[in-house]
């Protein structure tokens, strides 16, 4: 019965998967393109499911690593653009730090305002790519060194995460001449990787998006079931037993938590790619607890629960949104659908499913042993 | 410099309102009320609407909005948060649920701006609390102006910490509630009514915080996402002071408030938040179970 679930589990990735990769076949380009935000926010979900579902930690903070992702590919983005270009400099020089020059300063990235020959790498896209997921996954590792080694745990991460986010939100809106402050890196230009255009509204970028997405629930299934992915389940359920049994827990917990750090500062430059804008807003708490949500009502113990509950919720939230007049009650029914998924279906669309299938299969099978039995007993008769 | 002490310890005061009802109801039923904040906005709206449709002045809203408020707290108690016991981290999700709901209420006017009816007070704008005369101004204290508002709120909060302080220690309700932080299971054996407690802790908390509401109207403007901000303060604030502990949650409060003002006295008030934030950090990585530990049992 374990391996006709397996089987189903593989099933239902599968069909996700081909689903999203034939989409293209029937949707326009707008539409496209607004799946693709979709989807990417599906790959936070997977994030999310990782580390809360599978090993425990609840990330309030995963907008930080959505945000530094989508910041590094959005400076090289931004030098890409047309407006950097033509600023009256040899080089690119985003049109924000001409407005807050220093008086007297060069229009060069070196020297037009402190800190601004931060940016001169950037301009090689391949730099952006690199740091979108380096820095992500490098202040994890950090964080979770510190925290995890410290034996912190529960509730605390949840608080720790929270204020770094908001830590860094403050930090970037603060740095107005290096950031742009409030207004975020708008007027982006195209990613070009040799010789391809990523356009968000082309199919290639759709593709990027759904491939990447697939690469990253295939991955993560995998990662869940070796053998470290099953240590990391066994810290979840009993920390301490984990380490009585001699396992060097933090470093279980550290390399999850990076993992999910990678997959949130992924998702954060693929966000870029297609909205075109990054902004202080992905590390607002809101948006870090509504990645929770998407995940609470998928399934927290579920990858591609978490994905599809991701999904879900922003195809009807945006269905909801044209009509204007429900823009206000669709923020009821997300509380609402907050408190009863909390109440009566903590697990989420997948423990629902997963029980239906139990139970499905347990009548199935118990059918098919009747079935033997009745057989057995026929045949002495013969 | 006396300026800067003296706002750190007026906005200090408030989040420790905020905060003294959060470190209670999470000390003794471990529940962690992201609505906590959205019964600051209550009373503040309470506030707002007993001055437009009543006619009462600031000093009425402040028993009007701590009943208010305890009763929504009692509500919430009754309908969620009893069932989610046990599951900390649950309480978190929920209770952030709670909270979007009460939002959406005071901005749709209880549903009823769906239909083309309008309640003065009320609705998504911006609310503004006239203070009354007396406590506008600045007073003399020892050769030196203070604004009487701020001096005021400061005494509306210590009093209620004194209140607070003195059901805590000195009654035998609050001698169940402390038994209850150190054991629940333990307390229950002995013939305590945990639940009956826990509901009634979990009123008073959330009347502390209509009472925080109605200080912050009258010199914030009020509007329904006006607590947000608030109740991560408040949480921040319990979890550095030490989660069950009332000093704690004074002292951290006191700490915060000042950080913030003096920070924002020296730079901006940005980097006055970021600097709370890193101060926060710290201390968890530092003494993970806060300034003040209440020890369990």
């Amino acid at each position: 019965m374990q391996a006709t679930k397996l089987r189903l589990n593989l099933a239902v990735y599968l069909i996700f998967i081909a689903c999203i990769l034939l989409a293209p076949m029937f949707l326009e380009e707008f539409a496209l393109n607004r799946l693709a935000k979709f989807l990417v926010f599906g790959m936070l979900g997977v994030a999310i499911a990782l580390s809360w579902g599978y090993a425990g930690i609840l990330n309030l903070g995963q907008g930080l690593f959505f945000g530094l992702g989508a910041y590094m590919l959005g400076m090289s983005l931004k030098l890409a653009s047309p407006t950097s270009m033509a600023q009256g400099s040899d080089t690119p020089v985003p049109d924000f730090m001409l407005w807050n020059a220093e008086p007297g300063s060069k229009t060069d990235l070196c020297c037009i305002n402190g800190g601004s020959w931060l940016w001169i790498p950037f301009q090689s896209h391949w730099f952006g790519i690199l740091m979108g997921m380096a820095l992500p996954t490098l202040v994890a590792f950090g964080l979770g060194t510190v925290v995890f080694r410290k034996r912190i745990a529960g509730v605390f991460v949840s608080v720790i995460t929270l204020a770094c986010v908001l830590l860094v939100r403050l930090l970037i809106v603060d740095a107005q001449p290096l950031t742009n402050g409030w207004n975020g890196l708008t007027d982006l230009g195209v990613l070009t990787i040799g010789e391809t255009e990523f356009d968000p509204y082309s199919a290639t970028t759709y593709y990027l998006v759904a491939i990447s997405l697939s690469v990253t629930l295939i991955l993560g299934r995998l990662l869940t079931e070796t053998r470290s992915g099953m240590i990391l389940q066994a810290i979840r359920d009993d920390y301490n037993r984990a380490r009585y049994l001699g396992f060097e827990v933090s470093s279980f917990q550290v390399f999850f938590f990076c993992a999910s750090a990678l997959i949130a500062g992924y998702a954060g430059m693929l966000y870029v790619i297609v909205a075109e804008f990054a902004s202080p807003s992905f590390m607002e708490l809101s948006f870090s607890i509504t990645m929770v949500v998407w995940a609470a009502v998928g399934g927290r113990g579920s990858l591609i629960g978490a994905c599809i509950g991701a999904l879900l919720i922003n195809v009807i939230e945006t269905s909801v949104s044209e009509t204007p007049a429900l823009v206000e009650a669709w923020k009821v029914i997300i509380g609402l659908i907050f408190v009863l998924v909390v109440l009566f279906m903590p697990q989420g669309i997948a423990g629902l499913a997963s029980s239906v299938t139990d139970r499905a299969l347990e009548r199935f099978s118990g059918r098919a042993a009747r079935l033997r039995q009745a057989d057995s007993q026929h045949q002495p008769a013969e | 410099m006396v300026d800067t002490l003296f706002i750190g310890l007026s906005v200090g005061s408030v989040l420790l309102l905020v905060a003294l009802g959060l470190a209670i109801t999470y000390g003794a039923m471990g529940v962690i009320n992201m609505a906590h904040g959205e019964m600051v906005m209550l009373g503040a709206y309470t506030t707002v609407m007993t001055s437009t449709w009543l006619g009462l002045g600031i000093w009425w809203s402040l028993p009007i909005a701590f009943v208010v408020t305890a009763l929504v707290g009692l509500l919430i108690e009754r309908l969620i948060i009893r069932r989610l016991y046990g599951r900390l981290l649950d309480t978190l999700l929920a209770t952030w649920g709670v909270a979007i709901l009460i939002q959406q209420m005071i901005r749709l006017e209880f549903g009823l701006s769906f239909f083309g009816i309008h309640i003065q007070g009320l609705g998504p704008g911006l609310q503004n609390m006239s203070i009354p005369d007396v406590l506008a101004g600045t007073i003399n204290i020892f050769g030196a102006e203070f604004n009487k508002y701020r001096v005021f709120m400061i005494l509306v909060c210590a009093l209620m910490t004194g209140v607070t302080w003195f059901i805590m220690y000195k009654t035998s309700v609050g001698m169940q509630v402390r038994a209850i932080i150190r054991n629940a299971r333990m307390a229950a054996a002995c013939g305590i009514d945990v639940k009956r407690v826990n509901a009634l802790t979990f009123a008073f908390g959330s009347g502390l915080a209509g009472v925080a509401g109605v200080l912050m109207a009258g010199f914030k403007t009020v509007f329904p996402d006006m607590s947000t901000p608030m109740v991560v303060d408040g949480f921040l604030v319990v979890v550095v002071g030490g989660i069950g502990s009332l000093i704690g949650s004074i002292l951290a409060a006191g700490l915060l408030g000042q950080v913030n003002a003096l920070v924002a006295w020296g730079h901006n008030d940005v980097i006055a938040r970021a600097v709370v934030f890193a101060v926060v950090i710290l201390t968890i990585v530092l003494k993970p179970n806060g300034l003040f530990a209440y020890k369990r049992r």
